[in-house]
């Protein structure tokens, strides 16, 4: 019977619980949507990173990712491939050779990073291949090949074919040159990677370098996502004076990207929640005033004070989740549409690409983000609840029914 | 010698302010079962502040109030809630009812609170909304009743679960002299009948003329005390 009178009673001026209601359910759909967003940059981001750039671990000497220095190579590569393929369920390991250097062309120099990669091994291991927009990627037996980006093609004022040179600093210090040419030239949506790196073959690399059959680098990609950070931990142990480095350590700010998401989504629905919590306890103590006369006379017939308070309650609360579920279906129906079509960026694209992030956004929102958000608003609306009921209770009977 | 269901002795009220008002002076009065009593008086002379005290509504600045011979001082404020509930009815002069139920749901809400099963509920109230004449208004809201039904719906409430005693304050003053009268008719069926004992008070001359004890207050005091 509380219920039902609870339940009238929202309906009793239906436009003010309408507009709570609206609010509710706008506010989540905001909240929700601003998340998924987030969500939608962060595992595009994190896609990147382990597709394009790091794969899911890397093991290095300590403090080659510091200084590059050539000497600071790995010995048994080639043997810890075999054993990590061995151990665990692998997609693809690559071997690889890294220096910083200068690229030169007739007209320009500057600093890149030179990836000497082994392309069949890469094609498996990283989708840079999927980038190239003009020649190709290391095919056609050109001699001595150098895969650039668009940025470095304008930059340096390179097209296929053109030859560039490439100075770095050997295994003993010395500065050493080799002569490349452009065999492709690749263009991916993380613009900080285009500017930063140029691929050679590994050899090529190495003869340069002085490190025949070395590799600095040990990229691994496993078929499964999830375990990547037990499996690094497993590796350090067994490895102790390398440095084993999953992903999420790897590329800057990662972990904390990663491990921010969910307290971003309560942040933000909490934001919104607290800004609708105080419109609906508004709303709710101008309905126990309103009301005065009727709940003096309850109480003077001999409604106790739980059973009048839960009566506010229970009001409140419908009051306030009945918004919830609504919010929830609009924010999935929009997320759902959104995750297929994506969002452009439009006129922010550039700016977006040069932060290395994609500039097609596509949201996402998984199952325990709607626990969360119903739980959230469930909370509020406990808390919402409790003040006008609280004002109900302080009301006495031979008092307020005088009033008129 | 009957019954004694209310007795106050040196009742007393006064509300504290710059200009302390005596609304209710060492009022000694007793009540017994089957009584049809009116406590009349001009307007501030201390009626609604008299049925609150007896009815457990406010309590006393001095003196006290039995029901039954239980000192309703020594009641906590939860108890007189509960004790309210099962032995006093009440009807109001004016917001008697919850407006978003119906007469029906208005009347049974008293046994509802005491958990009364859901046939007797049911029983109890549609005979009593028929004795009242309200037998084709059982699922109308109150406001699509008039003032006279929904004070018979509150008169039903007030019965239903057969209380010690009734009190009306003011039960007829915004109704017509018609649906007055219909709704004393009722009351004093109800009296003779049933046995319900009714402390009501009206300043109206016509429903004074109906009651068998008439209680004048004059300041907060009685002035006179006469049974006919
Ligand atoms: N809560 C209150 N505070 C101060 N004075 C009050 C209060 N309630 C009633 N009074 C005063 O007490 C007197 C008696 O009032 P009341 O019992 O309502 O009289 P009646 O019901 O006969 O009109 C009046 O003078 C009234 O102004
Ligand atoms: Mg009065």
């Amino acid at each position: 019977m509380i219920l039902k009178i609870a339940w009238r009673n929202i309906w009793r001026n239906s436009m003010r619980s309408i507009v709570v209601i609206a609010s509710v359910s706008l506010g989540l759909l905001a909240a929700i949507f601003v998340t998924s967003f987030y969500k939608g940059v962060t595992v595009q981001k994190v896609n990147d990173v382990i597709k394009l750039e790091m794969s899911h671990l890397q093991i290095h000497i300590p403090g080659f990712r510091d200084d590059y220095l050539p000497a600071d190579y790995l010995n048994n590569a080639q043997e810890i491939k075999r054993q990590i393929q061995n151990k665990y369920n692998v997609k693809a390991i690559a071997l690889r050779s890294i220096a910083m250097g200068m690229l030169s062309s007739p007209t320009k120099g500057g600093a890149v990073k030179i990836i000497g990669v082994d392309p069949v091994e890469e094609r498996k291991t990283t989708t840079l291949y999927t980038y190239i927009k003009e020649g190709s990627y290391f095919e056609g037996g050109v001699k001595h090949p150098v895969v650039v980006s668009r940025k470095q093609a304008d930059k340096y004022n390179l097209s296929l074919k053109s030859k560039v040179v490439v100075t770095v600093q050997d295994v003993d210090g010395e500065i050493v040159s080799g002569a490349f040419r452009v065999v492709g030239i690749f263009e991916t949506d993380n613009g900080m990677y285009d500017e930063a790196n140029v691929l050679v073959v590994q050899t090529d690399l190495n003869q340069l370098l002085s490190i025949p059959d070395r590799s600095n680098e040990i990229a691994v990609l496993f078929e499964d996502h999830d375990d990547v950070n037990s499996i690094a931990d497993e590796l350090q142990l067994q490895y102790p004076s390398l440095e084993v480095k999953s992903w999420m350590d790897l590329s800057t700010g990662m972990r904390f990207l990663v491990e921010a998401m969910d307290t971003y989504m309560v942040v933000i629905v909490g934001i919104v929640l607290l800004a609708l919590l105080f419109g609906i306890i508004n709303t709710m103590l101008m309905s126990v005033l309103e009301r005065t006369r009727e709940i003096g006379m309850l109480i003077s017939i001999g409604m106790s004070n739980i059973r009048v308070f839960s009566m506010i309650v229970i009001e409140t609360i419908i009051l306030a989740v009945t918004g919830g579920p609504l919010g929830l279906l609009f924010s999935w129906l929009t997320v759902k549409y959104f995750s297929e079509h994506g969002i452009d960026l439009g006129p922010f694209r550039e700016t977006y690409m040069d932060l290395g992030f994609a500039p097609v956004i596509y949201p996402v929102l998984e199952p325990h983000d709607f626990y969360m958000v119903a739980i959230m608003v469930v909370l509020m609306a406990i808390i919402a609840a409790l003040f006008p009921a609280m004002k109900a209770l302080k009301l006495k009977p031979s008092e307020s029914l005088r009033k008129i | 010698m009957k019954k004694i269901v209310v007795q106050t002795i040196g009742l007393s009220k006064t509300f504290k302010g710059p200009l302390p008002v005596h609304a209710v002076q060492s009022v000694d009065l007793t009540i017994e079962d089957d009584e049809f009593t009116a406590i009349v008086g001009p307007s501030g002379s201390g009626k609604t502040t008299l049925l609150n005290m007896i009815g457990g509504l406010d309590r006393p600045t001095s003196g006290s109030v039995s029901v039954n011979g239980l000192d309703l001082n020594k009641l906590s404020d939860h108890e007189l809630t509960n004790f309210r509930l099962k032995h006093i009815g009440f009807v109001f002069q004016s917001f008697n009812l919850i407006p978003v139920l119906t007469a029906r749901e208005n009347a049974e809400f008293i046994l509802l609170l005491q958990k009364y099963p859901r046939i007797e509920r049911e029983q109890r109230v549609l005979q009593l909304l028929n004795e009242v004449g309200l037998q084709d208004k059982v699922d109308s809201r109150p406001s699509q009743l008039s003032g006279g039904q929904q004070q018979r719906v509150a008169v039903v409430r007030a019965l239903a679960s057969k209380p010690d005693f009734v009190i009306a304050d003011e039960p007829t003053a915004n109704l017509d002299s018609k649906s007055a009268s219909n709704l004393l008719d009722i009351m004093e069926r109800l009296n003779r009948e049933e046995g319900i004992t009714f402390i009501f008070s009206t300043h109206d001359q016509r429903v004074i003329d109906r009651a068998r004890r008439v209680i004048t207050l004059v300041d907060g005091k009685i002035a006179s005390d006469e049974r006919r």
